[in-house]
């Protein structure tokens, strides 16, 4: 408060006032009418009628009857679903984003969706945007945050003509976010896994004593799942998965199979130029530029299979079982090999499967002679038939 | 020096259901129009199908049809006989207790009822749509196998209607309803409709039975006053800072200017709890005669335009040119009359063919739309001076002026009323001068008595929960003819003086600081924060509760001499000038309290008081019912020690032994 009362004299002495004094009588009841309007009166009614003039005892029940209202607008509020879309906080980055620029922006964090990216379902997307529209529109902004002119001329004007470009860029995400086929060519080079990206194990890494394959990997191949055309991707698993497992993993990985395309990097077509060559020349270089990048893509792919491959624990693990199963075997420790035969037992298979092969052979050896014959026969009885049809013309 | 004790009321808002389905009626004799309460928690006046804010109380038959609201006002010129106007206020009334009109009327005359003893009831023609023929034979074809003609409907019959005042209401009431309903999508739960404080109880029942057969859920019938009065206490009206010009504690004086009459109410609101200090009803002073006085003005024009002779108000009675004359230029200030209220400039007035085919355009500038209803505006404001001198309060006491109805909107009645009423115009607050009145901003006349009343029914609505309590409120309000609204009030200012011997205190010996102001209803409580000042060396808080007298010295002071300190006066032609001041007189020390400060703070910066110490008081005041006062000093958070205890003290004053 402005006024402040002024400090009481030191000299000052405290009056004592009569005990008789009292108030003057109030103007006796009936005296006035109150209208019988308002909250006010409301109160003073409840004062009257039930609360014997008690201030206390009012304030009691106001304030139960106040928490009674504020039980149920909780209640009300949970009951708006807001899809987990919650509130993401806005900072200056994002508010101040240039709008010419909207191949650059995060569409997922101007429409506060970063906590899901790729995985925003269209219902959310249409709530955050509506959300972010009954917030940021043009219309709300004119009056908060105009800024003030002072000439006369210029008063209640909005001078402030760039307080839309956030408005734009919020429509702008929505209109790729909307739409399934930019949306897969936006997330195909969404900034934020780019920016994962650029720290992919290398090789000279997983060479390290601290190296946790596990951990890596599988954090590098949810990454990468997401651009498969095949859904659900195979897991990388943990250390006892078995052979079938992570031969599975690793024949999917090799066969991948990515929707993933670099559209959005696409050159501008100079728009102005008239020049039908020109236009050519730029869509020809962005179709071997998206070739090319599409293309370095498979091949980090499949280097990083390759890495992983090269160093996975359990591969070894495998490799050594398979192994120890060999030398097992070679061992002829029973019981072990199995549904392997003995060395005997092979070579007299072998011997009866050659035995079969040479009585085959010469089954079909004879056959061939009796073919031969039957053939020689055929050919001397059709001769014969002639002559003695060439006799009988004669004679 | 100026106190802005920082007062928090009793009235916590009250939480109303959020799209409570009601509507508040301002039922008018000459125009009607209706609120609803909508999503802001706010009323708010909405328009009928025609766009009509302002609904023309008239009902109009002309053939098979039948207009309402400002359509049938504009059959007054060429089927004046068939249309009704001016039906609210015959409700209740027997017909030999209405005044037979001396002028021929321009309107559907009132008659005694044919049938029902000493009835009104109005006489129009009407074209009744022939009973439909007998349906076709059901063997349809004839015999040769052609469709029979179906037997054509007949021409409609000319007849007359009888209609009752209260029958005429319930139709107009109905398409009110009809509006209401088609704006909210929903059926309309509840009802509160206005009605003049001077209506009788017969008056009263008439326009309920009216409203019900209309189909209206009516909650309660409210007085005008006490819808302006819901409409100048809400919220939206004194605005949420602290910083509003309106107190909470005030008097307000209401002027209702309508076509037919004026009424003056002069309202003490105490934190939003109000009652009528006076009032007074004026059934032969209204926007009417402005209106005559404007159309002879436009008349002359005409004639001396156009040199057509034209008399109008009245018209003479042989002459049907002349009436329909005045009706028509009746139609077209209307307009008139909005457009001077709305801006600054000049307004029109353009009617077609008004007499011999002439057409009128005129303009009037404010100026002299002032002069030609100077006398209108003088005879108001005389009447608001007669009822502060009957009741007693002086033109300076007079804190806010509410203006209600169509012609509250023109800034020259305000004018006038703001300088004839000797009002102190730096200090009283109009919505003119807190620019409220155009734009449908909350100040706007014409909407503020079904503003009011919607928010009335929002509020009893509201209440009609399950408890037992709140099911009795609504009865006390919804009835309230009862004692319950019969209060004890408080005679008396009573205050604080902060003891003080500087030369600015002399003659009080300190600072005041009123606390409850006389006219407060009781029991009531109120509860102030101050900042007092400490020294360095002693902590001692100080205060005296005094009861005062507050009253006005007039002075008259010669132009030429020093003008006076606080520049309350102004220079004016007169030699001597009347100057009020307010004077407060110390009549009964109730008691003195005093107590040391724990939680003292002292300013820092560089401001001019660093290095003052203050502390923050807060001052509770309850005056009981039967006059006895309790106060409470207590020190709160200045400082944010731990484990100091603030300094508490108590005084109380048993209650007169009456």
């Amino acid at each position: 408060m402005a006024v402040i009362i002024p400090p009481v004299a030191a000299s000052y002495k405290t009056p004592s006032p009569p005990s008789t004094s009292r108030l003057s009588a109030p103007h006796p009841s009936g005296h006035r009418t109150l209208l019988p309007v308002g909250p006010a009166y409301v109160n003073h009614l409840r004062l009257s009628l039930h609360h014997q003039h008690s201030f206390s005892a009012l304030d009691k029940h106001l304030e139960a009857e106040a928490q009674r209202l504020a039980s149920l607008n909780a209640n009300a509020n949970t009951e708006v679903d807001d899809l987990g879309v919650g509130s993401e906080e806005e900072d200056d980055s994002i508010l101040t984003l240039d709008p010419k620029e909207w191949k650059k922006h995060d569409y997922y964090k101007v429409l506060g969706l970063s906590h899901f990216r790729h995985n925003a379902t269209q219902e959310q997307i249409k709530f955050a945007h509506r959300k972010k529209v009954l917030k940021h529109h043009p219309d709300k902004k004119a009056s908060s945050t105009a800024p003030t002119s002072t000439s006369a001329f210029l008063t209640g004007v909005n001078l402030n003509t760039n307080d839309d470009a956030f408005f734009k860029c919020i429509s702008k995400a929505h209109e790729v976010l909307s739409n399934p086929e930019k949306r897969r060519q936006f997330d195909s080079v969404d900034p934020h896994f780019m920016d994962l990206e650029e720290d992919m194990p290398t090789a000279a890494e997983t060479k390290s004593k601290n190296f946790e394959f596990f951990k890596t990997f599988t954090h590098v191949f949810d990454l990468y799942s997401r651009f498969s055309k095949v859904q659900p991707v195979p897991g990388l698993g943990h250390i006892d998965s078995t052979k079938e497992e992570v031969e599975g993993f690793y024949d999917f990985w090799y066969n991948f199979d990515s929707w993933r395309s670099f559209e959005w990097m696409d050159k501008e077509v100079n728009e102005g130029s008239d020049s039908r060559d020109d236009k050519r020349y730029t869509e020809k270089k962005n179709k071997t530029e998206r070739a090319r990048r599409k293309k370095e893509d498979i091949a980090k792919v499949r280097g990083l299979v390759d890495l992983a491959l090269s160093v996975d624990p359990r591969i070894k693990r495998i490799k050594q079982q398979e192994k120890e199963a060999r030398e097992a075997k070679k061992r002829g420790v029973p019981g072990k090999a199995g549904p392997s035969k003995t060395k005997q037992e092979e070579e007299q298979e072998k011997k009866r499967l050659e035995e079969e092969a040479a009585q085959k052979e010469a089954a079909e050896q004879a056959a061939r002679a009796d073919a031969k014959k039957a053939k020689a026969a055929a050919a001397n009885a059709a001769k014969k038939a002639r002559r003695q049809a060439r006799a009988a013309e004669g004679s | 020096m100026s106190q802005t004790p920082q007062t928090k009321g009793t009235s916590t808002p009250v939480e109303f259901n959020s799209f409570a389905p009601v509507v508040g009626i301002n039922f008018g004799n000459s125009y009607a129009s209706i609120a609803v309460h909508a999503k802001e928690g706010q009323a708010e006046c909405i328009a009928n199908e025609d766009g009509e804010r302002q609904i023309a109380c008239a009902i109009s038959f002309s053939g098979e049809e039948m207009y309402i609201g400002n359509q049938a006002k504009a059959q007054l010129v060429k089927n004046a006989k068939n249309t009704i106007i001016n039906f609210r206020d015959l409700l209740g009334k027997k017909f030999s207790e209405i005044p037979q009109p001396t002028t021929p009327a321009a309107s559907a005359p009132v008659i005694q009822h044919p049938d029902l003893p000493d009835t009104a009831a109005y006489k129009v023609e009407i074209l009744q749509p022939a009973p439909s023929p007998l349906p076709a034979p059901s063997n349809p074809t004839s015999k040769v196998g052609t469709p029979a003609m179906n037997t054509p409907r007949s021409e409609p019959v000319r007849t007359t209607r009888i209609l009752t005042p209260s029958e005429v209401a319930s139709i107009f009431l109905r398409s009110l309803l009809t509006s209401a309903e088609d704006f909210l999508g929903k059926k309309v739960e509840g009802a509160v409709i206005t009605v003049p404080a001077w209506w009788s109880a017969e008056q009263r029942a008439a326009l309920e039975t009216a409203a019900k057969d209309a189909g209206i859920p009516v909650i309660q019938l409210l007085e005008e006053a006490a819808a302006a009065a819901s409409t100048a206490t809400s919220a939206s009206w004194v605005g949420d800072d602290a910083a509003s010009p309106l107190l909470p504690d005030r008097t307000q004086l209401i002027v209702d200017v309508g076509s037919t009459s004026t009424s003056l109410s002069l309202l003490s609101i105490r934190e939003g709890l109000s009652y009528v200090l006076a009032s007074s009803y004026h059934p032969d002073l209204g926007a009417n005669q402005i209106d005559d006085k404007l159309i002879k003005h436009f008349a002359t024009d005409f004639t001396k335009k156009t040199k057509v002779p034209l008399t109008v108000a009245p018209a003479p009675a042989d002459s049907v040119q002349d009436q329909r004359a005045e009706a028509r230029l009746r139609l077209a200030i209307e307009h008139t009359k909005r457009t001077i209220s709305a801006s600054p400039g000049a307004a029109t007035c353009s009617v077609e063919s008004l007499k011999d085919g002439f057409d009128y355009t005129g303009s009037i500038n404010r100026m002299r739309f002032d002069m030609v209803a100077s006398p209108v505006y003088v005879s108001i404001a005389d009447h608001i001076v007669s009822l502060l001198s009957s009741a007693g309060v002086d033109s300076h006491e007079v804190d806010e002026i509410v203006y209600v109805g169509g012609t509250g909107s023109l800034p020259g009645l305000d004018e006038k009323v703001g300088s004839a009423g000797g009002f102190d115009e730096d200090r009283v607050q109009t919505p003119f001068a807190r620019g409220t009145v155009v734009g449908g901003g909350v100040g706007d006349p014409t909407t503020i008595l079904a503003r009011g009343a919607a928010a009335q029914a929002a509020l009893i609505t509201a209440l009609s929960s399950n408890s037992e309590e709140d099911k009795e409120l609504k009865e006390a309000i919804t009835h309230a003819e009862g004692d319950v609204n019969k209060v004890k009030a408080t005679s008396r200012t009573l205050g604080l003086l902060f003891p003080n011997s500087t030369e600015e205190h002399a003659e009080l010996g300190g600072v005041f600081v009123p606390v409850v102001q006389k006219e407060t209803a009781l029991p009531a409580r109120r509860i102030l924060q101050l900042e007092v000042g400490l020294t360095q060396d002693s902590k001692r808080v100080a205060f005296e509760v005094w009861e005062v007298k507050e009253g006005i010295r007039v002075e008259k002071v010669k132009v030429e001499a020093e003008p006076l300190s606080d520049g309350e006066d102004e220079e004016q032609e007169d030699e001597f000038e009347e100057v009020k001041h307010k004077i407060i007189s110390k009549e009964i020390l109730l008691g003195a309290l005093e107590f040391e400060a724990k939680l003292g703070l002292q300013v820092k910066g560089k401001s001019e008081l660093a290095g003052t110490w203050s502390t923050t008081v807060q001052v509770q005041f309850i005056v009981g019912i039967e006059g006895e006062l309790d106060v409470e000093a207590k020190e709160i958070g200045g400082s944010a020690e731990e484990g100091v205890q603030p300094a508490v003290v108590r005084l109380h004053v048993p209650a007169p032994s009456a």
